[in-house]
């Protein structure tokens, strides 16, 4: 596949693979990062994936732009030897219930489907880390099955718990600390999404694959979920 | 225990170094000092490497009291700092007796001091830095702004160093209209020429809408073909336009990804001059190549580590 370098700033160059949410745009980009990230190469300070493209962050005292560029398509044109990079499957259990799952009765209304068809739906799917961004450890997961795909909500709350299992368009995600919001609520996991103490700091990374488990309110406090 | 007891702790005060590396992909700022030339004159004068935590003071208020002899700095904007009822002058260093009280008053020149201190602050260290990220409560002393009650520890210190200033032709000044030096990127087709010279043939005004993660500047209006992108890396000094069609310049807490479109970058070392730049103080911006925008940053970078304290 074909990827474009640009100058993003005077330390920073921005790849891109493609223009639009894609599977096998998305795989590119993953390839990429895990083949720089264990590159380690010295003077790249940043890297950071998205959706369809990639930010290099160098060190201007020891790279100019061309000389960056060079060094990382160098490592990238080697990259298709080298094994694909093995993400894990990571299943996060979710308490559906109507207590947590703030707008799960507004989303039965909009999409006029009941609550336990909402939750087959969204626990059906293997999901894909498309990137990680608005807060340490929130990580865009995609793609939800169209039937679910909604808008955010008009007045975004103030502070939505944390934990909290949403959606929007055609994306889910999980809130790692209470924050602001406008994703749709359908529940809470008692899985800590961002810790000190897991190796790597993060529990998703780009490219893992992520899959919900319906839990028990009773199993939900049990493994140290809050209400 | 050797450091300064917090007696009020400002508007925003808050402990800053270069801030974090590595960890955007995991969605963590960068954060760091926002005005890095007087965070650096401020360590190098106290004799610390670079990356040496110092305490950040954004508009003032802050009231410090001494538990033991220290050698400091401050630098950055005047601030009127007093000291047993002498103001003590800025981008220098001074020795701190056990009770000395520093007062700081308010900035009218600029938004940003520095107060760094021998040994530097023994603060936390978190995820790789001792910066403290505001929004995302890391870092610093508890992930927060200072208040009263706190206790900054310093390394107690035998000896102190020498006295030590800035000369005069280095001391930067921090004017009210300024010119920031822009690298047209990636999306620059996003705004045709009329929007391109609308952009760069205006006087912007910073009305104090911002704070760490970044800058609105008011006034013309300019209207990208697009209102939104494709989420997608976010670097040190984009500049975003969105619907309102007011530039947004993202600095040290900026969000790591995002979906506005951008008319290009201001260059690192002019982000640090926009971050001083005082309520109602004007911006404009000025096409650069990127051969000289490489250069002026090696150049800061280069003139510290050349005075050994990279």
């Amino acid at each position: 596949m074909k990827r474009v370098y640009k100058i993003a700033s005077e330390s920073s160059v921005i790849l891109y693979f493609g223009e639009s949410i894609d599977p096998a745009v998305s795989k590119e980009v993953q390839k990429a990062y895990h083949a720089l990230k264990e590159a380690k190469v010295e003077g790249f300070y940043e890297l950071i994936p998205s959706y369809a493209s990639l930010m290099v962050v160098y060190d201007v005292l020891s790279l100019t732009f061309d000389g960056a560029c060079e060094r990382i398509e160098s490592i990238l044109s080697h990259a298709h030897t080298l094994v694909e990079h093995a993400s894990s499957i990571v299943t996060i259990p979710v308490y559906y219930g109507l207590d947590v799952g703030l707008d799960l009765e507004l989303l039965c209304e909009e999409k006029g489907l009941s609550v336990e068809e909402i939750i087959a739906l969204h626990v059906k799917s293997t999901y894909s880390v498309y990137a990680i961004g608005f807060a340490p450890g929130f990580a865009y997961l995609g793609e939800i099955d169209a039937r679910l795909a909604t808008s955010r909500l008009a007045n975004p709350r103030k502070a939505v718990p944390k934990g909290s299992v949403a959606i929007a368009d055609r994306q889910t995600a999980v809130y790692p600390a209470q924050s602001p919001g406008g994703w749709k609520v359908l529940g809470r996991t008692p899985t800590a999404m961002f810790d000190a103490t897991y190796k790597g700091l993060s529990l998703l990374h780009v490219g893992d694959s992520v899959r919900f488990e319906p839990i028990s309110k009773e199993m939900f406090l049990r493994l140290g979920g809050e209400l | 225990m050797n450091g300064f007891l917090v007696q009020n702790g400002g508007i925003q005060s808050s402990i800053q170094d270069m801030g974090r590396q590595g960890l955007s992909d995991i969605g963590l700022t960068q954060s760091g000092a926002m005005d890095e030339l007087a965070f650096g004159y401020a360590n190098m004068l106290v004799g610390n490497t670079l990356n040496t935590p110092a305490l950040e003071i954004a508009m003032g208020g802050v009231v410090l009291e001494a538990q033991g002899m220290m050698r400091i700095a401050i630098c950055g904007a005047n601030m009127q700092v007093m000291c047993k009822e002498k103001v003590l002058a800025l981008w220098q260093t001074h020795i701190l007796q056990k009770g000395d009280i520093l007062r700081f008053a308010f900035a009218s020149d600029a938004q940003f001091a520095y107060l760094a201190v021998e040994g530097g602050f023994q603060t936390p260290y978190a995820y790789g830095s001792f910066s403290t990220s505001l929004k995302e409560g890391l870092g610093g002393i508890e992930g927060r702004k200072l208040k009263a009650g706190d206790f900054l520890l310093v390394l107690a210190h035998q000896n102190v160093g020498e006295k030590r200033k800035i000369q005069k032709a280095f001391v930067p000044s921090y004017p009210e209209e300024i010119t920031v030096r822009l690298l047209k990127g990636y999306q620059e087709e996003r705004f045709d020429a009329e929007a391109q010279r609308r952009f760069f043939g205006s006087t912007y005004t910073f009305k104090g809408e911002g704070d760490r993660m970044g800058y609105r500047l008011s006034g013309e209006k300019i209207v990208p073909s697009v209102t939104g992108i494709l989420s997608e890396p976010i670097c040190y000094g984009a500049v975003q336009i969105p619907s309102h069609g007011e530039p947004i310049v993202l600095l040290k807490e900026r969000q790591t990804i995002g979906g506005y479109p951008k008319i290009g970058s201001v260059i690192g070392v002019d982000c640090f001059k926009l971050a001083q730049l005082k309520t109602g103080g004007k911006v404009c911006f000025c096409e650069v190549s990127l051969e000289e925008a490489h250069r002026a940053t090696y150049a800061f970078y280069d003139f510290f580590k050349k005075i050994g304290v990279c």
